[in-house]
């Protein structure tokens, strides 16, 4: 302790334990679940993962920005909390993380079109127009803004509890993010003065933690270090994901990680159609008493479906004004009725995450149910059931493990070893998506397969589709289509310089590398034919390149470019 | 004026793997009290001869230097449970999230080589498959191969400055603001 005094400056605070750590370890990145609903942040404490408390004493932070007068603000660190009513006014902002990096054509835009503020949209390919009541008036934001301003609380409440700047942070995101989803959450760390260390899917997080729970018992009962296979299966309120990891001596390997945007936003607003049939048109003209009615009715509903996980009917009484009155009682069976297709989009996640695996129901040692949604029971039977099991794992708090798992990741990152050895771990991670580019026509042509251990890295050789093609375009996609027009454009660069020849005889190799922060690298240039040897200096590009309006790039290369600049693949034993 | 660059591809790729040290390759000692990012480690690899990136990157295809057993350090008639056991040690050794910062860029490579050895060898009919290649060729040895060792200069010469021995730099390329 004598020693570490040397180094408090500027502190009159009496020197912790956790002091200590903070000092040894200056740059020790924190763990952040910005979820869709509510947020968290946890650090590693020098021997344990430790959640903040704002000073509401809350370790889990409702996410929402509400812009008054000149200051937004996202409650994190007010003494008083705002009340749902106000949250729901039109001058809150929220569910953020469902619009990230989407744009106006996106179905999941336009189902949050009956939330309480203004969310307008072209259809046609660009960001959608979001916009909070502040004095009468829409002010305009972003998704990104919204995030950033709720970082800057969160990064704030963080520095004055660790009494040092906090720099880097590892963040929780749906499995389902496209990379380019990933770059609109960086940009917003970014505007919070936030450097991303790692973007974590959810539930290998998830998988970080139990892994060290594993290695923990180990070390307690001397056990044989055998592989134990867990599935992770998390629903949030925008996100639903599924993991399956094996995990022996600290090391987590992801074996398959599979996503998709259902959540409990959807269970609710399943739910107010279920009780207000013309719910959409209702909430269209955005007229303030109609925004005040859809709030009381939204909280009211939330309330009804958190009790009807523990109750078997719930009575649900709101008075829309205008006469219109709900009254009405719904019990259990009506609630699984109505989020039957719901259910059932998670039930296939979970059978396609074992097929990718290559596993069975009875390969399963533990079940582990995680997200705001882990309550509900129809959620717990079907997750039990179909893994055959009669119990899920304990030792794991649902709401808490994706934040935990960050915090360790963070520690685990920004190498920082325990003598203890609990922080011996590591995360073999999987690539979520199918990623490759353009080729015949308008084919996706796979290079880096979804789940793939990364870091990862493989080429491919291609051709060309015309004779005496000089040129040829890279076009990089994300997704699970067979054509390009199913996934995503990340971004794309042009291979000059190509010698003139028959179609089909040039050779053009496009590499993919994927670094262990996830970064990808996509490396392309023309080869001679039969040789090793290089025409031109090669291209690296970093992906994804593109920014907003993303959905009109390819249609913009089709039009200026038609087939003229296009690639073929080559068959495989060719290669 | 520009004459073409002789440069193979696999100097951008940067393939510079060598074989594990018998060290890490012998099937004892899973846990220790040692950390993962103990030091020392990074002094156990060296750099070994260039290979074609395909060698690499189809893992079917035997390469001219070490058999998929040689990169685990594993026998050739090694249970599914120690080539499982092997993997993660090699894992825990060569993954860039615990290496030291200055071997960043090499583990990548060490990493994908062995995960490509062990996701063959795991496969019971990948395993067969490549097994059958091995006896064809007949030319699989049980010895774990010593690193060889070559010129700093072409050591230099076979990393592209970027690629893919880079660091983290967010910022470099956000256009959009």
């Amino acid at each position: 302790m004598m020693a570490e005094q040397v180094y408090t400056v500027a502190s009159d605070s009496e020197t912790t334990g956790d002091d200590k750590v903070q000092f040894a370890f200056p740059d020790l990145a924190i763990g952040i679940d910005i979820g869709t609903s509510k947020c968290s942040v946890a650090i590693w404490n020098g021997t344990q993962v430790e959640l903040l408390r704002n000073p509401r004493n809350q370790k889990l932070m409702r996410s929402y920005v509400l812009f008054k007068d000149d200051s937004p603000s996202g409650g994190v660190s007010e003494e008083l909390a705002h009340g749902e009513q106000e949250i729901f006014s039109g001058s809150a902002v929220f569910n953020m993380k469902r619009f990230v990096g989407r744009v106006d054509t996106d179905p999941v835009v336009h189902a949050s079109k009956t939330l309480p503020f203004l969310v307008q949209t072209l259809d046609i390919g660009v960001r959608p127009f979001i916009a909070a009541l502040v004095n009468n008036v829409w002010r305009s934001t972003t998704p990104e803004e919204v995030l950033a301003i709720f970082l800057v609380e969160l990064k704030a409440m963080a520095e004055v509890q660790l009494k040092r700047q906090i720099r880097h942070a590892v963040l929780t995101i749906p499995v389902s993010f496209s990379r380019f989803q990933k770059s609109r959450i960086e940009r917003a760390c970014a505007m919070a003065g936030l450097h991303v260390l790692r973007l974590m899917p959810e539930p290998t997080s998830v998988a970080l933690l139990y892994a060290q729970q594993q290695q923990q018992s180990l070390h307690e009962n001397m056990g044989s270090g055998t592989e134990k296979v867990a599935l992770i299966f998390n629903m949030g309120a925008g996100y639903c994901d599924v993991a399956i990891t094996a995990t022996a001596g600290g090391v987590s390997q992801i074996k398959a990680l599979l996503g998709c945007t259902v959540g409990g936003e959807d269970i609710l607003q399943n739910v107010l159609r279920h009780l207000l049939p013309n719910f959409d048109t209702f909430c269209a003209n955005h007229s303030m008493d109609k925004i005040k009615a859809m709030g009381l009715l939204r909280i009211a509903t939330q309330d009804a479906i958190h009790k009807l996980s523990s109750q078997p009917s719930v009575n649900i009484d709101v008075d829309l004004g205008d006469g219109n009155k709900i009254c009405k009682t719904l019990n259990c069976s009506e609630f699984e009725e109505v989020n039957g297709n719901l259910f059932e989009k998670c039930e296939k996640l979970i059978m396609q995450c074992l097929v990718d695996a290559k596993l069975t129901a009875e390969d399963i040692n533990d079940v582990i149910l995680v997200g705001g949604c882990s309550n509900i029971p129809k959620i717990r039977s079907l997750v039990l059931g179909l893994c055959k099991r009669e119990n899920l794992y304990e030792g794991i708090d649902p709401l808490e493990a994706a934040v935990c798992g960050a915090a360790l990741e963070g520690a685990v990152a920004s190498g920082i070893s325990d003598p203890s050895g609990s922080l011996d771990l590591l995360t073999i991670q999987a690539t979520p998506l199918n990623l490759g580019i353009r080729a015949d026509g308008d084919g996706f042509a796979t290079i880096i397969n979804r789940n793939t251990a990364i870091p990862a890295r493989k080429d491919m050789l291609f051709t060309t589709a015309h004779d005496n093609q000089t040129e040829a375009l890279i076009a990089v996609y994300e997704g699970e289509g067979k054509q390009v027009e199913d996934c995503q454009l990340l971004g794309y660069f042009k291979i000059t310089g190509i010698p003139p020849a028959p179609k089909g005889a040039a050779e053009i190799s496009v590499c993919m590398d994927i670094d262990a922060s996830d970064v990808l690298r996509v490396l392309a240039g023309v080869i001679l034919p039969g040789t090793q040897s290089t025409v031109s200096p090669f291209i690296e590009v970093r992906m994804p390149t593109l920014g907003d309006g993303h959905g009109w790039c390819a249609q913009a290369l089709a039009k200026m470019y038609g087939s003229t600049l296009d690639l073929a693949t080559i068959p495989k034993k060719l290669q | 004026m520009t004459a073409p660059m002789i440069a193979s591809p696999s100097q951008f790729l940067g393939l510079r793997i060598a074989p594990p040290l018998p060290r890490f390759a012998a099937p004892t000692s899973p846990r220790s009290a040692t950390s993962l990012r103990s030091p020392g480690i990074s002094a156990a690899y060296t750099a070994a001869a260039e290979r074609r990136p395909a060698d690499a990157l189809s893992p079917a295809a035997p390469s001219p230097v070490a058999s998929l057993y040689d990169v685990l350090g594993l026998p050739a008639d090694a249970t599914g449970q120690e080539i499982k056991a092997a993997y993660r040690r090699l894992a825990r050794a060569s993954h860039p999230d615990v290496v030291a910062t200055d071997r960043k860029g090499t583990s990548a490579d060490e990493f994908i080589r062995i995960h490509a050895a062990y996701s063959t060898l795991s496969d019971p009919d990948k395993r067969a498959d490549y097994d059958r290649k091995l006896l064809l060729l007949g030319r699989h040895r049980r010895t774990v191969r010593r690193p060889t060792t070559q010129p700093s200069s072409s050591w230099a010469f076979s990393r592209s400055p970027s690629f893919p021995g880079y660091g983290r730099r967010t910022w470099e390329t956000d256009q959009c603001w």
